[in-house]
């Protein structure tokens, strides 16, 4: 047993053989633009995962409407001209008046409260407990029409729809290079998911859209503020990527959120959502011809309302200096060493690739010498991520007992040294290229894992790369490791972030104790009663389950009164807690999601 | 208000956007005509094969990717374990994964797996013990060596074993942190006993009394063709896979066959037993057996409880607790069947001190009431078209559907019960609803296990509430007669003297 293991030749053999599948899904393409991977599967029965994918994300953002991508993600959500509303008619006069009252709320803002705040009087322009006396009625007259369309509107009607039919794990994502929407159908129901997809993307109502501007600012906030690390490592990843538009947070930055126009809002979903941008994807049990009659109906009516979307223009520079960045927060210590490494698509892509997995796992280098040999850290991990326009790649570490988070970094230099000076053995190096081969199929096994490698390949270029990726990984030689680790881990050229445990603790976080006091005297007993089965029962959700949660809590945030906020705010911050949780050990699917 | 653009205006931008859309389309999703969802469940026996020794083997072919799967199921576990060694099947099915092999230490082993790109495990869980293998088809025969090491000459690495019971003994500290931890606990020991592996526990001295002797003997007792089924998966050929298989059992001499699962034979004393803890919420959980998995009526019973309080916020227990009276975030009802033996019927629910008695009162309404009067049509529809949407899903994945089928034959279902559940289903009437309550649900012979502020919870709502008949105390259950049980210290689960 022990010598065939040994024979290198038998295991190459297999890998090569093992790499000789295709993924090939069926391409349908609209006269309007609108491409399909259609992939028929009878692996999983009775079922499908659809949806469609945009290729625009942060990146194609400019400064003052950061975020925008993501919080039309959101909007998507909320129903249609015709699906979320009892009174198709008034719903839209009470849109186009609230237009008109956000305009002049804007337009106030910008000259008088931005001068407030240049001047130092307020610290935060868009602040309602600033509000001048014109502010303040404005704010009122748009209350007023919110209830009144309150009234007729139809809360949640896009989720409804597809609950009732069947459907499963509806949820969507915005990254910094793509928007991707989802959901798990029966094989009975495909035309309702295109009935529903093509509705949205023929005239979304952009409805509820202030009430939503303050789901995005509390999203912001649980995800920069209630986590531990958001809002530091917000600023490392900005002063890392430099002039590229990689620098804008995903969700956006705060003046930005409060500050987008309708017609702004509308102006990026005709652009980026129109029919020629966008690509759907089918996965699962269902009938190609059927599929295409389908499409057909549905989505070639769609129109291209506007001018292809202008390219991205603004790549980064190279950094000529180490970067340094310490910061305190409620968390464990830790550190980050971050490289500029290469896009997605590069021919030394599948190099990065290969470090990455030697370095990590239990028998590979980092656990091995510092969690083991040294005992200087309590976890150690590297990742490489190669994004459309640009790549990073980054050694994290938590230390252990005394050691300090500059041992650690001093630890991963040797270990770069390692890489540089010696050459990978065969058999370490054929250990990451079976492993590599095994995980490639075992990825497509599955239909919504299967779609999003689809979508997401495609939306950075084009699903070949599923075919391509695991052939250039098999071709990687130890002397391909040695000159990338050489080429892009200068010693003189790394960006380090320092995170140390602020001294008094839980600052950041909601206690439960302020809860309590938030809440009016005559609720709190009964409230605070339920709050710990509560908690105990989010212990025991999915990942899925929470963020449907999540959106739940969102959806209905309007309507809490306002002695409840606090502990809304602390329900969504314990759910969002135990899905980071989750997401952090690799069980989400859609990696860079942030819905 | 300024200026707003006029009504006729927004109604020529409307029929200007839906004449976009194909005529054909239905105006709204519920018009849509959607074609009957048509599944014919598999039979078993379409994959079922069986080796000269007389294992089965169910296989399911599927050449997609060069990927293999191979579990492994045993006859055995805990229940075979004595019980001053309580906790051991869980640290002997673990250390058989992560303790190395009678060849290799654990860290070659890791690294050998690491390196043939194989997904491996092994358990021991309370009846059946298992091990399984994911691997590419061309390293099967590597993997599949060594995968057959571990399972029969695991090394139980003494290191390893010292890490794992450390981590275990850790865990313990924390064991009455959780109200609901020490009502399940607690209500284990009333309704199953403390020697029954249903109601047991582990504790400090059981699992320092382990020695990596007694794990062995436990291993050679489960781990051998006597006790074995087999499921493949994934890129084999069928003769093929059954010809490696059969030659893998070669030397692998047949033990004795495990025991049968031993029945239970604790009889409990129905009423209500308390368990003093100081926290602002209580834990109810109201429980007495239940009925065997594969009883005649276990259709009727399903139903009866998903309207009882069995399927959320469609359920009774639910709606009333919850919904209506806002006493409680989780309420519900559940049967927790048994092969072997009747199972459990459960209704729980966590609420304020106060409203203890309350609540109580309201699940036992519900309870009488779908005893007393049937359930209307429209409930048992929505049941009924749920089980049966939800049918296709036992089948999603031929893995899924191996492993059920393996459980199948081990615990002996009938060849028909998946062909025929849906029309089961589909028959449930509301007179069949009524007599599964009848018969099903006895409040009489219920435990009632409360976890919290003893003396508050007694004293009910009195004080708090105005409605009068609202107004309830415990004193209302069971004649007002209760047991107080004795608190445990979280390790030796030894009652401590209190005061």
């Amino acid at each position: 047993m022990r010598t065939a293991l040994l024979t290198a030749g038998a295991i190459l053999a297999t890998s090569s053989m093992a790499i000789a599948q295709q993924v090939e899904p069926i391409e349908y393409t609209l006269d309007n633009g609108m491409h399909f991977l259609l992939m028929p599967r009878d692996e999983q029965p009775n079922i499908i995962t659809a949806g469609w994918i945009s290729p625009v994300g942060s990146v194609n953002e400019r400064p003052g409407i950061t975020g925008v991508s993501h919080l039309l993600e959101h909007l998507l959500f909320k129903g249609t001209d015709n699906l979320g509303t009892s009174d198709a008619v008034a719903d839209k006069q009470f849109r186009d008046d609230l237009t008109v009252i956000r305009e002049q709320m804007r337009a106030h803002t910008l000259d008088v409260q931005y001068k407030r705040f240049y001047e130092g009087e307020i610290d935060n322009p868009w602040d309602p407990v600033h509000d001048t006396d014109e502010l303040r009625d404005l704010r009122a007259q748009m209350t007023v029409l919110q209830d009144e369309q309150g009234a007729i509107t139809i809360k949640n009607e896009f989720d409804k729809v597809y609950t009732g039919n069947g459907g499963s794990g509806m949820n969507a994502g915005t990254s910094n290079d793509f928007t991707v929407f989802y959901i798990n159908v029966p094989s009975n129901k495909l035309e309702l998911w295109a009935w529903m997809e093509s509705d949205r993307l023929d005239n979304p109502s952009l409805r509820e859209l202030d009430a939503e501007r303050f789901v995005v600012i509390e999203e912001r906030r649980q995800r920069l503020e209630a986590t531990a690390t958001g809002k530091l490592d917000e600023q490392f990843d900005s002063m890392f990527w430099v002039a590229s538009p990689y620098n804008f947070p995903v969700i956006g930055w705060m003046s930005d959120l409060m500050a987008y126009t309708e017609d702004e809002i509308r102006e990026y979903f005709e652009t980026y959502y129109q029919p020629a941008n966008l690509t759907g994807v089918i996965v699962g049990d269902f009938d190609v011809d059927e599929a295409k009659q389908l499409i057909d109906s549905y989505f070639g009516p769609l129109e291209n309302k506007r001018a292809a979307a202008a390219p991205m223009v603004t790549h980064s520079v190279p950094l000529l200096g180490q970067l340094r960045y310490t910061g305190e927060c409620d968390c464990q210590d830790q550190v980050e060493a971050r490289y500029r490494s290469v896009a997605f698509g590069h021919p030394d892509e599948a190099a990065f690739d290969v470090i990455s997995s030697l370095l990590n796992g239990r028998t590979g280098r980092l656990y091995k010498a510092l969690v083991e040999d040294q005992e200087i850290a309590a976890s150690a991990r590297s990742s490489h991520r190669a994004q459309k326009y640009a790549g990073s790649f980054s050694f994290s570490a938590t230390p252990k007992g005394d050691a300090s988070l500059e041992d650690l970094e001093i630890a991963w230099l040797e270990q770069i040294d390692l890489l540089k000076s010696e050459l990978v053995s065969e058999r370490e190096l054929q250990k990451i290229k079976n492993q590599a081969a095994a995980d490639t199929f075992r990825g497509l096994q599955d239909n919504s894992s299967l779609f999003f490698q689809l979508a997401i390949t495609e939306a950075y270029g084009s699903y070949e790369y599923l075919n391509e990726m695991p052939r250039a990984v098999q071709a990687v030689t130890a002397e391909d490791i040695q000159r990338v680790a050489n080429e892009y881990f200068a010693s003189d050229t790394r960006a380090v972030s320092m995170y140390t445990r602020k001294a008094g603790g839980e600052v950041a976080l909601i206690t439960i104790e302020e809860v309590e006091a938030s809440l009016p005297e005559e609720m709190a007993a009964m409230i605070m009663s339920q709050i710990e089965p509560q908690l105990a029962q989010l212990d025991t959700l999915s990942a899925q389950e929470l963020a449907e949660g999540l959106a739940e809590i969102e959806a209905q945030s309007e309507m809490v009164p306002p002695p409840m906020k606090k502990l809304m705010e602390f329900m969504k911050q314990e759910m969002q807690i135990r899905l980071d949780a989750i997401e952090s050990n690799g069980a989400d699917a859609s990696e860079g999601g942030d819905e | 208000m300024r200026t707003f653009f006029t009504t006729a205006l927004v109604a020529a931008s409307l029929s200007a956007t839906s004449l976009t859309m194909a005529a054909d389309r239905p105006s709204h999703p519920s018009d849509i005509q959607f074609s009957e969802l048509n599944f014919t469940p598999p039979m078993a026996s379409d994959f079922r094969h069986e080796l000269s020794n007389g294992v089965p083997v169910f296989i399911a072919e599927s050449h997609e990717f060069p990927l293999i799967t191979i579990r492994f199921s045993f006859r055995g576990g805990e229940y075979m374990v004595p019980v001053e060694r309580t906790g051991m099947s869980g640290l002997t099915g673990g250390l058989m994964r992560s303790g190395g092999t009678a060849s290799m230490t654990p860290d070659k082993l890791d690294e050998e797996f690491d390196f043939l790109a194989a997904n491996v495990s092994a358990n021991i869980g309370d009846t059946t013990a298992g091990a399984s293998l994911n691997c590419l088809t061309s390293n099967l025969d590597q993997a599949f060596g060594l995968f057959m090491e571990m399972i029969q000459n695991p090394r139980f690495d003494e290191d390893r074993f010292e890490i794992r019971r450390g981590q275990i003994l850790e865990s313990f500290e924390s064991r009455n942190d959780a109200g609901i931890g020490i009502a399940i606990r607690e209500l284990g020991y009333l309704m199953w006993g403390d020697e029954h592996f249903e109601g047991r526990q582990p504790t400090r001295e059981t699992i320092e009394s382990i020695t990596i002797d007694d794990m062995k003997a436990l291993h050679a007792k489960i781990f051998h063709p006597g006790n074995l089924m087999i499921a493949v998966t994934g890129d084999v050929d069928q003769g093929e896979i059954l010809a490696f298989l059969e030659e893998s059992m070669n030397s692998w001499s047949v033990g004795d066959i495990s025991p049968e699962i031993p029945q239970p034979v604790q009889a409990y004393e129905p009423g209500v037993y308390y368990y003093e803890k100081d926290q602002p919420q209580v834990q109810v959980l109201i429980a007495h057996r239940g009925i065997e998995r594969d009883d005649a009526d276990a259709v009727d019973v399903e139903v009866m409880n998903q309207i009882l309080g069995g399927s959320g916020f469609t359920s009774r227990i639910t709606n009333t607790v919850r919904t209506q009276e806002g006493l409680a975030y989780t309420a519900g009802s559940v049967f927790s069947n048994r092969v072997d033996y009747p199972g459990m019927f459960m209704s729980y629910f966590f609420t304020k001190t106060a409203t203890t008695a309350l609540a109580t009162r309201l699940v036992f309404g519900e309870i009488d009431k779908i005893q007393t009067e049937e359930a209307t049509t429209e409930e048992i529809e929505i049941i009924q078209n749920s089980l049966v949407e939800t049918f296709p899903r036992n089948f999603e994945s031929k893995g899924a559907m191996m492993g059920l089928f393996m459980s199948d034959e081990r615990t002996g279902r009938p060849d028909d019960y998946w062909q025929t559940y849906r029309d089961k289903v589909r028959a449930v009437s509301a007179s069949d609803v009524q007599e599964a309550a009848l018969e099903y649900l006895n409040p009489a012979s219920a435990v009632i296990m409360v976890v919290g502020p003893v003396d508050e919870i007694k004293a009910g709502n009195a004080e708090s509430e105005a409605d009068a008949n609202r107004i309830s105390t415990m004193v209302e259950f069971f004649g007002g007669k209760s047991t107080v049980l004795p608190e445990r210290d979280p390790e030796s689960l030894k009652p401590v003297d209190s005061e």
